[in-house]
Protein backbone atom coordinates (compact mmCIF):
# COMPACT_ATOMS: atom_id res chain seq x y z
CA UNK A 1 0.00 0.00 0.00
CA UNK A 2 1.51 3.32 -1.06
CA UNK A 3 1.36 6.53 0.96
CA UNK A 4 1.10 9.85 -0.83
CA UNK A 5 2.02 13.07 0.96
CA UNK A 6 0.14 16.12 -0.29
CA UNK A 7 1.77 19.38 0.75
CA UNK A 8 -1.10 21.83 0.91
CA UNK A 9 1.04 24.96 0.93
CA UNK A 10 2.69 23.86 -2.30
CA UNK A 11 -0.58 22.88 -3.95
CA UNK A 12 -2.80 25.75 -2.71
CA UNK A 13 -0.76 28.32 -0.78
CA UNK A 14 -0.88 29.64 2.76
CA UNK A 15 -4.61 30.49 2.63
CA UNK A 16 -7.07 27.62 2.20
CA UNK A 17 -10.35 29.38 1.64
CA UNK A 18 -12.37 28.53 -1.42
CA UNK A 19 -14.41 25.59 -2.69
CA UNK A 20 -12.37 25.65 -5.90
CA UNK A 21 -9.12 25.07 -4.02
CA UNK A 22 -10.79 22.43 -1.88
CA UNK A 23 -12.02 20.66 -4.99
CA UNK A 24 -8.44 20.27 -6.28
CA UNK A 25 -7.44 18.49 -3.08
CA UNK A 26 -10.64 16.40 -3.08
CA UNK A 27 -9.94 15.07 -6.58
CA UNK A 28 -6.43 14.02 -5.63
CA UNK A 29 -7.56 12.46 -2.35
CA UNK A 30 -10.53 10.64 -3.82
CA UNK A 31 -8.35 9.05 -6.47
CA UNK A 32 -5.84 7.82 -3.88
CA UNK A 33 -8.38 6.59 -1.34
CA UNK A 34 -10.64 4.76 -3.79
CA UNK A 35 -7.57 2.84 -5.01
CA UNK A 36 -6.89 1.67 -1.49
CA UNK A 37 -3.95 4.03 -1.02
CA UNK A 38 -3.11 6.15 1.99
CA UNK A 39 -2.75 9.91 1.98
CA UNK A 40 -1.16 12.39 4.34
CA UNK A 41 -2.31 15.99 4.12
CA UNK A 42 0.55 18.17 5.27
CA UNK A 43 -0.66 21.64 6.30
CA UNK A 44 2.75 22.95 7.31
CA UNK A 45 2.92 26.68 6.56
CA UNK A 46 -0.83 27.10 5.98
CA UNK A 47 -2.17 29.96 8.07
CA UNK A 48 -5.82 30.71 7.27
CA UNK A 49 -8.69 28.31 6.66
CA UNK A 50 -12.33 28.61 5.81
CA UNK A 51 -15.10 26.06 6.02
CA UNK A 52 -15.84 25.95 2.25
CA UNK A 53 -12.30 24.71 1.60
CA UNK A 54 -12.65 21.87 4.11
CA UNK A 55 -16.19 21.07 2.97
CA UNK A 56 -14.94 20.56 -0.57
CA UNK A 57 -11.55 18.98 0.17
CA UNK A 58 -12.43 16.62 3.00
CA UNK A 59 -16.11 16.80 3.97
CA UNK A 60 -17.39 15.48 0.67
CA UNK A 61 -15.15 12.38 0.89
CA UNK A 62 -17.86 11.11 3.24
CA UNK A 63 -20.26 10.97 0.31
CA UNK A 64 -18.89 7.60 -0.79
CA UNK A 65 -16.14 6.61 1.62
CA UNK A 66 -16.85 5.19 5.08
CA UNK A 67 -15.56 7.11 8.14
CA UNK A 68 -13.58 4.07 9.31
CA UNK A 69 -11.79 3.85 5.97
CA UNK A 70 -10.96 7.54 6.16
CA UNK A 71 -9.63 7.15 9.70
CA UNK A 72 -7.30 4.40 8.51
CA UNK A 73 -6.21 5.88 5.20
CA UNK A 74 -6.19 9.63 5.62
CA UNK A 75 -3.91 11.45 8.02
CA UNK A 76 -3.63 15.17 8.68
CA UNK A 77 -0.38 16.72 9.85
CA UNK A 78 0.77 20.16 10.99
CA UNK A 79 -2.72 21.60 11.07
CA UNK A 80 -2.98 24.65 13.33
CA UNK A 81 -5.47 24.71 16.23
CA UNK A 82 -7.91 26.95 14.36
CA UNK A 83 -7.63 24.73 11.28
CA UNK A 84 -8.29 21.68 13.43
CA UNK A 85 -11.30 23.31 15.03
CA UNK A 86 -12.77 24.29 11.66
CA UNK A 87 -12.08 20.84 10.20
CA UNK A 88 -13.76 19.06 13.12
CA UNK A 89 -16.89 21.19 12.71
CA UNK A 90 -16.95 20.50 8.98
CA UNK A 91 -16.53 16.75 9.45
CA UNK A 92 -19.30 16.61 12.04
CA UNK A 93 -21.63 18.49 9.70
CA UNK A 94 -20.65 16.36 6.70
CA UNK A 95 -21.23 13.13 8.65
CA UNK A 96 -24.77 14.28 9.32
CA UNK A 97 -25.27 15.55 5.77
CA UNK A 98 -24.06 12.40 4.00
CA UNK A 99 -24.72 9.84 6.72
CA UNK A 100 -28.27 10.68 7.64
CA UNK A 101 -30.82 10.61 4.81
CA UNK A 102 -33.17 12.62 7.00
CA UNK A 103 -30.68 15.39 7.68
CA UNK A 104 -31.70 17.56 4.75
CA UNK A 105 -35.32 16.96 5.69
CA UNK A 106 -34.50 18.17 9.20
CA UNK A 107 -33.09 21.41 7.78
CA UNK A 108 -36.29 21.90 5.83
CA UNK A 109 -38.43 20.99 8.84
CA UNK A 110 -36.63 23.72 10.75
CA UNK A 111 -37.97 26.07 8.09
CA UNK A 112 -41.42 24.71 8.73
CA UNK A 113 -41.00 25.39 12.42
CA UNK A 114 -39.93 28.95 11.63
CA UNK A 115 -42.75 29.47 9.15
CA UNK A 116 -45.30 28.43 11.75
CA UNK A 117 -43.74 30.85 14.21
CA UNK A 118 -43.79 33.63 11.60
CA UNK B 1 -32.36 70.31 -11.17
CA UNK B 2 -30.33 68.48 -8.55
CA UNK B 3 -32.00 67.32 -5.35
CA UNK B 4 -30.05 67.71 -2.11
CA UNK B 5 -30.08 65.04 0.57
CA UNK B 6 -28.55 65.66 3.99
CA UNK B 7 -26.40 62.94 5.49
CA UNK B 8 -27.16 62.71 9.23
CA UNK B 9 -24.76 61.81 11.99
CA UNK B 10 -24.49 58.06 11.76
CA UNK B 11 -23.41 55.87 14.62
CA UNK B 12 -23.89 52.09 14.72
CA UNK B 13 -27.12 51.41 16.62
CA UNK B 14 -30.03 49.78 14.75
CA UNK B 15 -31.71 53.18 14.44
CA UNK B 16 -28.56 54.55 12.79
CA UNK B 17 -28.67 51.73 10.27
CA UNK B 18 -32.32 52.55 9.66
CA UNK B 19 -31.41 56.16 8.91
CA UNK B 20 -28.86 54.94 6.36
CA UNK B 21 -31.34 52.58 4.72
CA UNK B 22 -34.04 55.26 4.52
CA UNK B 23 -31.59 57.70 2.97
CA UNK B 24 -30.47 55.06 0.47
CA UNK B 25 -34.02 54.13 -0.53
CA UNK B 26 -34.95 57.79 -1.05
CA UNK B 27 -31.87 58.43 -3.16
CA UNK B 28 -32.01 55.41 -5.43
CA UNK B 29 -35.69 56.06 -6.22
CA UNK B 30 -35.21 59.76 -6.98
CA UNK B 31 -35.40 60.78 -10.63
CA UNK B 32 -33.20 63.85 -10.48
CA UNK B 33 -29.42 64.12 -9.96
CA UNK B 34 -28.49 63.92 -6.27
CA UNK B 35 -26.17 66.01 -4.14
CA UNK B 36 -25.11 64.71 -0.72
CA UNK B 37 -24.70 67.46 1.86
CA UNK B 38 -22.75 66.65 5.07
CA UNK B 39 -23.37 69.90 6.94
CA UNK B 40 -25.75 68.15 9.39
CA UNK B 41 -23.39 65.26 9.97
CA UNK B 42 -21.13 65.35 13.02
CA UNK B 43 -19.84 61.80 12.91
CA UNK B 44 -19.64 58.87 10.51
CA UNK B 45 -18.80 55.41 11.74
CA UNK B 46 -17.19 52.81 9.42
CA UNK B 47 -20.61 51.32 8.65
CA UNK B 48 -21.62 54.65 7.12
CA UNK B 49 -18.41 54.89 5.11
CA UNK B 50 -18.78 51.39 3.67
CA UNK B 51 -22.45 52.09 2.97
CA UNK B 52 -21.79 55.42 1.23
CA UNK B 53 -19.25 53.64 -0.97
CA UNK B 54 -21.90 51.10 -1.92
CA UNK B 55 -24.43 53.85 -2.54
CA UNK B 56 -22.01 55.65 -4.88
CA UNK B 57 -21.38 52.45 -6.80
CA UNK B 58 -25.09 51.60 -7.02
CA UNK B 59 -25.88 55.04 -8.44
CA UNK B 60 -23.05 54.78 -10.94
CA UNK B 61 -24.14 51.31 -12.05
CA UNK B 62 -27.68 52.66 -12.61
CA UNK B 63 -26.28 55.61 -14.61
CA UNK B 64 -27.59 58.05 -12.02
CA UNK B 65 -25.76 61.17 -10.90
CA UNK B 66 -24.59 61.39 -7.30
CA UNK B 67 -22.31 64.21 -6.22
CA UNK B 68 -20.69 64.46 -2.82
CA UNK B 69 -20.49 68.08 -1.70
CA UNK B 70 -17.13 67.74 0.00
CA UNK B 71 -17.17 71.42 1.01
CA UNK B 72 -19.89 70.62 3.56
CA UNK B 73 -17.79 68.08 5.46
CA UNK B 74 -16.81 68.96 9.00
CA UNK B 75 -13.03 69.05 9.40
CA UNK B 76 -12.71 65.96 11.59
CA UNK B 77 -14.91 63.88 9.28
CA UNK B 78 -12.94 65.11 6.29
CA UNK B 79 -9.72 64.08 8.04
CA UNK B 80 -11.15 60.63 8.78
CA UNK B 81 -12.40 60.10 5.23
CA UNK B 82 -9.06 61.27 3.88
CA UNK B 83 -7.15 59.00 6.19
CA UNK B 84 -9.14 55.86 5.34
CA UNK B 85 -8.89 56.50 1.61
CA UNK B 86 -12.59 57.13 0.98
CA UNK B 87 -11.97 60.64 -0.36
CA UNK B 88 -9.27 59.33 -2.61
CA UNK B 89 -11.45 56.50 -3.87
CA UNK B 90 -14.66 58.44 -4.46
CA UNK B 91 -13.36 61.96 -5.01
CA UNK B 92 -9.99 61.19 -6.52
CA UNK B 93 -8.06 63.44 -4.17
CA UNK B 94 -5.98 63.29 -0.99
CA UNK B 95 -3.62 60.39 -0.51
CA UNK B 96 -4.64 58.25 2.49
CA UNK B 97 -2.31 57.73 5.45
CA UNK B 98 -2.04 55.30 8.34
CA UNK B 99 -3.91 56.32 11.49
CA UNK B 100 -6.68 54.77 13.54
CA UNK B 101 -8.72 54.26 10.39
CA UNK B 102 -8.66 50.98 8.56
CA UNK B 103 -8.57 51.59 4.81
CA UNK B 104 -11.83 51.76 2.88
CA UNK B 105 -11.94 48.91 0.40
CA UNK B 106 -14.01 47.68 -2.54
CA UNK B 107 -13.77 44.12 -3.82
CA UNK B 108 -15.07 43.23 -7.27
CA UNK B 109 -14.38 39.53 -6.82
CA UNK B 110 -13.35 37.08 -4.15
CA UNK B 111 -9.58 37.40 -4.08
CA UNK B 112 -9.01 35.49 -0.87
CA UNK B 113 -5.26 36.20 -0.64
CA UNK B 114 -5.87 39.94 -0.95
CA UNK B 115 -8.67 39.88 1.65
CA UNK B 116 -6.56 37.88 4.09
CA UNK B 117 -3.67 40.33 3.59
CA UNK B 118 -6.02 43.25 4.27
CA UNK B 119 -7.47 41.70 7.43
CA UNK B 120 -4.07 40.77 8.79
CA UNK B 121 -1.95 43.78 7.93
CA UNK B 122 -4.38 46.70 7.59
CA UNK B 123 -6.83 45.75 10.29
CA UNK B 124 -5.34 43.41 12.90
CA UNK B 125 -1.58 43.71 13.03
CA UNK B 126 -1.10 47.43 13.22
CA UNK B 127 0.33 47.40 16.72
CA UNK B 128 -2.87 48.33 18.52
CA UNK B 129 -3.41 44.79 19.72
CA UNK B 130 -0.51 42.85 21.11
CA UNK B 131 -1.48 39.93 18.99
CA UNK B 132 0.35 36.69 18.30
CA UNK B 133 0.53 35.41 14.73
CA UNK B 134 -1.53 32.40 15.82
CA UNK B 135 -4.34 34.60 17.15
CA UNK B 136 -4.19 36.74 14.01
CA UNK B 137 -4.66 33.58 11.95
CA UNK B 138 -7.55 32.52 14.20
CA UNK B 139 -9.37 35.85 13.91
CA UNK B 140 -8.74 36.04 10.17
CA UNK B 141 -9.98 32.47 9.69
CA UNK B 142 -13.26 33.43 11.33
CA UNK B 143 -13.73 36.78 9.61
CA UNK B 144 -12.92 35.61 6.11
CA UNK B 145 -16.22 33.69 6.28
CA UNK B 146 -18.00 37.07 6.03
CA UNK B 147 -16.55 37.66 2.59
CA UNK B 148 -17.31 34.15 1.42
CA UNK B 149 -20.94 34.65 2.37
CA UNK B 150 -21.09 38.05 0.73
CA UNK B 151 -19.65 36.85 -2.57
CA UNK B 152 -21.31 33.47 -2.77
CA UNK B 153 -24.85 34.30 -1.76
CA UNK B 154 -25.47 37.99 -2.36
CA UNK B 155 -25.21 38.19 -6.16
CA UNK B 156 -23.62 41.56 -5.46
CA UNK B 157 -21.27 43.17 -7.97
CA UNK B 158 -19.02 44.40 -5.20
CA UNK B 159 -18.36 44.15 -1.50
CA UNK B 160 -17.54 47.30 0.49
CA UNK B 161 -15.46 47.34 3.67
CA UNK B 162 -14.36 49.89 6.20
CA UNK B 163 -13.06 49.69 9.74
CA UNK B 164 -11.78 51.71 12.61
CA UNK B 165 -9.75 51.36 15.78
CA UNK B 166 -11.19 53.22 18.78
CA UNK B 167 -8.35 53.71 21.30
CA UNK B 168 -10.56 54.89 24.18
CA UNK B 169 -12.77 51.82 23.90
CA UNK B 170 -9.88 49.58 22.88
CA UNK B 171 -12.11 48.12 20.21
CA UNK B 172 -11.66 47.19 16.58
CA UNK B 173 -14.57 47.54 14.19
CA UNK B 174 -15.05 46.00 10.78
CA UNK B 175 -18.04 46.60 8.56
CA UNK B 176 -18.71 44.65 5.35
CA UNK B 177 -21.62 45.59 3.09
CA UNK B 178 -22.97 44.10 -0.08
CA UNK B 179 -25.78 45.50 -2.17
CA UNK B 180 -27.08 42.19 -3.44
CA UNK B 181 -30.27 40.24 -2.86
CA UNK B 182 -30.02 39.73 0.91
CA UNK B 183 -30.28 36.66 3.13
CA UNK B 184 -34.11 36.55 3.43
CA UNK B 185 -34.38 36.48 -0.38
CA UNK B 186 -32.01 33.51 -0.61
CA UNK B 187 -33.85 31.63 2.13
CA UNK B 188 -37.22 32.27 0.45
CA UNK B 189 -35.86 31.11 -2.92
CA UNK B 190 -34.64 27.96 -1.18
CA UNK B 191 -38.11 27.50 0.32
CA UNK B 192 -39.63 27.79 -3.16
CA UNK B 193 -37.32 25.04 -4.39
CA UNK B 194 -38.44 22.77 -1.54
CA UNK B 195 -42.04 23.25 -2.78
CA UNK B 196 -43.23 23.33 0.82
CA UNK B 197 -45.06 26.61 0.50
CA UNK B 198 -43.70 27.90 3.79
CA UNK B 199 -43.86 31.61 4.42
CA UNK B 200 -40.78 32.82 6.27
CA UNK B 201 -40.49 36.26 7.81
CA UNK B 202 -37.16 38.02 7.43
CA UNK B 203 -36.08 37.72 11.08
CA UNK B 204 -36.76 33.97 11.03
CA UNK B 205 -34.84 33.69 7.77
CA UNK B 206 -31.82 35.25 9.49
CA UNK B 207 -32.24 32.94 12.46
CA UNK B 208 -32.30 29.92 10.15
CA UNK B 209 -29.22 31.15 8.30
CA UNK B 210 -27.24 31.37 11.55
CA UNK B 211 -28.07 27.78 12.53
CA UNK B 212 -25.09 25.46 11.94
CA UNK B 213 -25.40 23.34 8.81
CA UNK B 214 -28.27 25.23 7.19
CA UNK B 215 -27.55 26.16 3.61
CA UNK B 216 -29.45 27.30 0.56
CA UNK B 217 -26.80 25.69 -1.67
CA UNK B 218 -26.97 21.98 -2.40
CA UNK B 219 -24.34 19.53 -3.55
CA UNK B 220 -22.29 19.09 -0.39
CA UNK B 221 -22.46 19.66 3.35
CA UNK B 222 -22.26 23.42 3.81
CA UNK B 223 -23.64 26.25 5.85
CA UNK B 224 -20.96 26.44 8.52
CA UNK B 225 -19.67 30.00 8.00
CA UNK B 226 -22.18 32.11 9.94
CA UNK B 227 -22.36 29.54 12.72
CA UNK B 228 -18.56 29.53 13.09
CA UNK B 229 -18.49 33.32 13.13
CA UNK B 230 -21.31 33.46 15.71
CA UNK B 231 -19.48 31.06 18.01
CA UNK B 232 -16.25 33.03 17.67
CA UNK B 233 -17.97 36.30 18.57
CA UNK B 234 -19.68 34.79 21.62
CA UNK B 235 -16.62 33.04 22.99
CA UNK B 236 -14.39 36.07 22.55
CA UNK B 237 -16.74 38.74 23.90
CA UNK B 238 -17.15 40.62 20.67
CA UNK B 239 -20.41 41.61 19.12
CA UNK B 240 -21.97 41.24 15.73
CA UNK B 241 -24.87 42.94 14.02
CA UNK B 242 -26.21 41.89 10.66
CA UNK B 243 -28.90 43.75 8.74
CA UNK B 244 -30.73 42.36 5.71
CA UNK B 245 -34.13 43.36 4.33
CA UNK B 246 -36.35 44.48 7.22
CA UNK B 247 -34.61 42.29 9.80
CA UNK B 248 -31.49 42.30 11.87
CA UNK B 249 -29.62 40.16 14.34
CA UNK B 250 -27.42 41.20 17.24
CA UNK B 251 -25.10 38.68 18.84
CA UNK B 252 -22.82 38.98 21.86
CA UNK B 253 -21.67 36.66 24.62
CA UNK B 254 -24.95 37.01 26.51
CA UNK B 255 -27.62 37.07 23.84
CA UNK B 256 -28.65 36.41 20.28
CA UNK B 257 -31.58 38.52 19.13
CA UNK B 258 -33.43 38.38 15.83
CA UNK B 259 -35.74 41.30 15.14
CA UNK B 260 -37.53 43.27 12.49
CA UNK B 261 -37.70 47.04 12.15
CA UNK B 262 -39.54 49.64 10.09
CA UNK B 263 -36.94 50.05 7.39
CA UNK B 264 -35.43 47.82 4.78
CA UNK B 265 -32.26 47.34 2.78
CA UNK B 266 -32.14 44.85 -0.09
CA UNK B 267 -28.53 43.79 0.58
CA UNK B 268 -26.66 42.68 3.68
CA UNK B 269 -24.45 44.62 6.03
CA UNK B 270 -22.36 42.98 8.73
CA UNK B 271 -20.84 44.93 11.59
CA UNK B 272 -18.29 43.30 13.90
CA UNK B 273 -16.71 44.68 17.07
CA UNK B 274 -13.74 42.90 18.62
CA UNK B 275 -11.98 43.59 21.89
CA UNK B 276 -8.29 44.46 21.66
CA UNK B 277 -7.30 42.47 24.73
CA UNK B 278 -5.56 39.28 23.73
CA UNK B 279 -6.19 37.72 27.14
CA UNK B 280 -9.92 37.59 26.31
CA UNK B 281 -9.37 35.28 23.39
CA UNK B 282 -9.70 31.54 23.62
CA UNK B 283 -7.67 29.65 21.08
CA UNK B 284 -8.90 26.30 19.85
CA UNK B 285 -7.15 23.24 21.19
CA UNK B 286 -4.19 21.62 19.45
CA UNK B 287 -4.75 18.77 17.03
CA UNK B 288 -5.87 15.85 19.13
CA UNK B 289 -5.06 12.27 18.42
CA UNK B 290 -8.71 11.26 18.46
CA UNK B 291 -10.29 9.88 15.34
CA UNK B 292 -10.98 12.58 12.79
CA UNK B 293 -14.02 10.96 11.21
Amino acid sequence: MTTTIIKIKTQIGKNCITIGDGQKIYKALHKILTRNGTAILDFDGVEVFASPFFNAAIGQLLRDIEPETLNRHLKVESLSPVGTDTLHRVIENSKKYYGNPDYQKSIISLLQEYSEAS
Amino acid sequence: MAQTFFVPTINDSPSDFCQMFNLYNSIIHADSPIVLDFSRCNFLRPNAVAFLGGLAHTMQSRSKTLDFDWSTLHDDIQANLAQNGFLNHIGGFTTPWAGNSIPYREDKELNSDSIVYYLKTKWLQRGWINISPLLADTITTNLVEIYLNAFEHSKSERVFTCGQYFPQLDQLILCVADFGVGIPYNVREFVKRTKTGYDIKSDYALRWAFEPGTTTVGGMGRGMGLGILKNFIKVNEGNLSLFSHNAYVTIDKDAEKYMTHDCSFHGTIMHITLQCDETLYTLPEELSQKKMF
